[in-house]
Order: structure tokens, then sequence, then C-alpha cells
């Protein structure tokens, strides 16, 4: 993304810097501005961000594997709780999860709607009461990340954060075991 | 015979048909996709190995892209017959608007072919 808008951002700057030298001023010319900057290349770079995010999405749906570990959160005001299953391990506001493997997180809440959002790991999902979600996500490196409610729940929503700590996955059944002997 | 404030007044209209139609087509696909997913047409395949679900998407998308190629179509064949030139400058409008929807249904809507449409 960083790149990205690098490159468009020095791409118009250099346009713009065009219309200060004389021999390149005449090839601005309006229609040629709005074809190519109006059209053309707008059009390139939305039809790359749709393909990426076209397969982005089917990456993400939570297909049968038997990779995927499954976690089940569960929302309510103003909290989360993350339960594994095959484990008695439930945790609040804090979430255990092994690096390199995908996940199927199958997200319900138990009051009114709230959203499970970690945004440096993919896309959000609403919790919904009396229905589960289900969002598939990945973390490709160790490390401690954000996790937010998002969607407005109440005079909590605001700090109902919770923290999502990836292991190597050999740490990650001690983590779970440490938890358990809480 | 129409008048010719009837006459711009349809020719305004017309400005908004393209993207009006795209905007249809928007519902309804959004709408049978749901539908198709509760019921469950997802599953298994009916014909040439395309799912209920499948189907009847390409044949909505089919219907929504021929209407907007007859919508491109018509609006050229009344064309020839514009006499004002402020008439000339709507109908080339409206084309214009119709062709960039057309792009827009086939660029926003492909992706009824090929992507997955139900939670697995």
């Amino acid at each position: 993304m960083l790149a990205g808008a690098t490159v468009i951002f020095l791409a118009t700057s250099l346009a713009l810097a065009g219309a200060f030298i004389p021999s390149v001023r005449p090839l601005l010319t309006p229609k040629r501005l709005i074809l190519w900057g109006g059209l053309v290349v707008p059009s390139l770079g939305l039809a790359a961000l749709v393909a990426g995010a076209f397969a982005l999405g089917e990456r993400l749906l939570p297909r049968q594997g038997a990779e995927t570990l499954r976690i089940e959160v569960v929302a309510r005001q103003f909290a989360w709780e993350f339960r594994y299953p095959g484990t008695p391990v439930a945790t609040r506001d804090v979430l255990h999860i092994p690096v390199g493997r995908d996940i199927d997180f199958a997200v319900t809440s138990e009051d009114v709607i709230h959203s499970f959002w970690i945004p440096r790991l993919g896309g959000k999902i609403d919790a919904i009461p009396g229905h589960e979600n289900i969002v598939r996500l990945r973390a490709d490196a160790p490390g401690t990340y954000g996790g937010i409610c998002a969607e407005y729940c109440g005079e909590g929503h605001a700090p109902m954060r919770f923290t999502v700590i990836a292991h190597a996955p050999e740490d990650y059944e001690a983590a779970l075991t440490s938890e358990a002997a809480r | 015979m129409i008048d010719a404030t009837s006459r711009r007044t349809v020719l305004l209209l017309s400005l908004a048909a393209g993207f009006g139609l795209w905007a249809v087509a928007f519902v309804v696909l959004y709408a049978m996709l749901s539908v198709g997913c509760a019921f469950g047409w997802d599953r298994g395949s009916l014909v040439l190995g395309l799912s209920l679900q499948r189907l009847q998407l390409l044949l909505l998308l089919g219907i929504f892209l021929a209407l907007h190629v007859a919508l491109v179509v018509g609006l050229k064949a009344r064309q020839s017959r514009a006499d004002a030139a402020t008439d000339r400058f709507l109908r080339s409008a409206a084309r214009l608007a119709a062709i960039a929807a057309l792009a827009a249904s086939v660029f926003t809507y492909f992706g009824a072919v090929v992507l997955t449409t139900c939670n697995p």
C-alpha cells in the first residue's frame, strides 16, 4: 500500500512538474490530462485493487482444511472472550494464536452487534447475537497485535479492545497450558 | 407528436438511464445472491458442472448486460433525428453515460462469474 501510494505520488508530482518545463507543457493538453489522469490511470489502479481484493477475499473464505485451527469468539458489552476448542481454556481480552497457520474465528455475540477486527491481520466481521460468522485470518510473524470492536455497541465501545499474541508454533501449546493453569 | 419540453424531459431522464440500470442490477444480483445462499443453491451441480446459484447469477447478469447494450444501441438510433444543438448534446451525453454504465457493469459484476458465492 505504501509502495503504491509512493508511486502514485511521484507520478502525479512528475506530471505537475512538467507544467513548469516549457518543452513538456505543450504535451499536457486538457484532453490528455482528463483521459490519462481521469480515466486510464484511475482505471488501472482500481482494476489492480479489485483483482487483489477478489484474490484476498477467496483466501479468507473458511474452507475445510486439515491445517485449519478454530477459535470461538464471544463478544459482550464490553469484553471479548476467546475459547479454544479441544481445551478447557478461555481467555478474556487476550487472544493467543500460532504463527503461520490459517485460523477460522467463529464469531458471535451475547447481547448487541459488535464487530471483530484485528486491523493488521485483515478483514473484520460482525458479531451478531444468535448467529455465528466465520472469518479466516493468519499471522505471518510472531508478536503482539491490537484488536478492536469495529461496530458501535454502547458507551463502553471505544475501550473494548483486545490483545492478540501470535506465538511461534512450538510456543503456542505452552501459552495455552499456562492460561489453563491460571 | 411530443412537444419539445416533453422530449427534453425524456432526454434528461435518459442521462441517468445507464447508471440507473447499473443500480437496479446491483440490487437484484445482491438480493438473489443472498437468496441463493440461504436456500443452498450453491451446493451440487445442475448443468455443465454449474450450480443453480451460478446459473441464476449468469442468467441475471446476461439479461442486464443485454439491456445495457440495448440502451446504448437505442440511444444511437435516436441520435440521427436530433434537431437542436441542446438535444444533440443531451443525446450524446446520455449515450456516453450508457456506454460507461455498460463498462461499469462488466467490471463490477464479473465477480459473479468467477468468485465463490457463499461461505463454504
